[in-house]
């Protein structure tokens, strides 16, 4: 086990809610209840915070440090490649892992998506996007992507 | 007063941190009772905030706890330990604040008096006692400790929760023995992760986790996750057998323990499906 990983185990990076946040987005597993939520503080439009909550297991969190330290301080187009990024990525990954990692990235890209709509209606709700097999965004009747 | 709950909350785990990482036995055996004593202020605080009728939740900031001598770590629960005193002047309740006051100048004093020692909690070296594990064990190993860890703090919140918000003497009963069963199992694994070097403090608890909207699917989950937790203690236990015979043995008693639990699971499951008829 790579000792990198390891020390996003002992210490995961961003995690917690972030208070006073710009947007929030969630990333959920319908089979099991699990999910991903993730707070951005955006200026300009680049990330200048990010943080993480997660209900699932250690990898969830493993990915959630990964990605959130990757997304900190990027411009949303940055991110949002990283998300493509991510998603691309996950047939070449163990079922289970890449379920994970799908959470997380739907999760950002659900608050990058929320970020947006609140600059029409400041009182938008929060998205939330399920995983799927396919790895094919859906939406939670919420918003159409 | 929320605050001060928050302010022991951290304060209890970076001193059960801080036990985990001495290795000299009487001063880990005064921090592990000093972590005690504020987990007890902690649900002392939240009965008064519960008393009051005061919302409040189990967040709380992230805790770093990577030190390389024993004695940084003492100073910091100190620094907590003073930012509570001066905290206690909002605490509604006179007598409540007197006790912890009490407590804290005691256990401070206590604390001065713990010598030095050099940290080895955050090496990585991952093995534990003398006989070498292969790397497939060790990466199991690791995975379950980061898991089980948080999960037994995440049961000690949620229990403690539920006892906290229960009238019922039998559902008192039963959450205080399970809360105590993940105490042990928290400090088992945790010990196992300092001794392994990935010593790490569990993620803050989500608050829809410990308030729950159903507790009889709570429990049913629970009894789910419990049977779960037992086949991974049989694989692990499997997993080592040849290399560490002790170790094995563990994961079969922790493995054992857990019919216990799921047992006290069921009968208060029947208190809630009872409480729901009525």
């Amino acid at each position: 086990m790579d000792s990198m990983l390891i020390e996003h185990m002992m210490n995961p990076r961003n995690y917690g809610v972030l208070q006073n946040s710009s947007s929030e987005g969630i990333g959920k597993n319908p089979h099991n209840g699990e999910k991903v939520i993730i707070f951005l503080n955006i200026k300009d439009n680049v990330i200048e915070d990010i943080s993480f909550q997660a209900i699932g297991c250690m990898t969830t969190v493993l990915a959630g440090s990964l990605i959130t330290s990757e997304a900190k301080g990027s411009s949303l187009d940055r991110a949002e490649d990283l998300v493509g990024a991510t998603l691309g990525m996950l047939d070449r990954i163990p079922p289970e892992e890449a379920a994970c990692s799908e959470m997380v990235a739907l999760a950002l890209q659900a608050s990058i998506d929320t970020y947006k709509e609140r600059q029409k209606d400041k009182d938008f709700p929060m998205i939330t996007y399920k995983i799927a097999q396919t790895c094919t965004p859906q939406n939670d009747g919420v918003i159409d992507e | 007063m929320n605050s001060i709950l928050v302010m022991i909350h951290e304060v209890w785990l970076e001193t059960l941190m801080a036990g985990f990482m001495s290795s000299e036995h009487l001063s880990k055996q005064k921090l592990f009772d000093f972590s005690n004593i504020f987990f007890r202020h902690f649900t002392w605080v939240e009965n008064a905030l519960i008393k009051a009728n005061y919302e409040y939740d189990y967040n709380r900031s992230t805790i770093p706890i990577k030190v390389e001598s024993l004695q940084v770590i003492i100073g910091d629960i100190k620094r907590r330990l003073n930012a509570i005193e001066l905290s206690l002047v909002n605490c509604d309740d006179d007598a409540l604040a007197g006790r912890i006051q009490s407590d804290i100048n005691y256990i401070s004093f206590a604390l001065s008096n713990i010598a030095d020692e050099k940290v080895n909690s955050f090496d990585m070296g991952r093995v534990l006692g003398e006989s070498q594990l292969s790397d497939e064990a060790t990466d199991a190993l690791t995975m379950f400790l980061f898991e089980e860890s948080y999960k037994e703090y995440e049961l000690i919140m949620i229990y403690n929760y539920l006892k906290a918000h229960s009238k019922e003497q039998n559902l008192i009963r039963i959450f205080q023995i399970l809360i105590d069963e993940s105490f042990y199992h928290l400090k088992q694994f945790g010990q196992m992760m300092s001794d392994m070097g990935i010593l790490g403090v569990p993620r803050i608890i989500s608050k829809e986790l410990y308030q729950v909207e159903s507790v009889v699917q709570f429990l049913e989950n629970g009894i789910n996750e419990e049977l779960n937790a037992k086949e991974e203690c049989r694989k692990l236990s499997g997993a080592v057998a040849n290399e560490n015979a002790a170790l094995s043995k563990f994961f079969d008693f922790i493995n054992n323990q857990e019919n216990y639990h799921i047992e006290l699971m069921k009968e208060a499951l029947q208190e809630y499906k009872k409480e729901i008829n009525e």
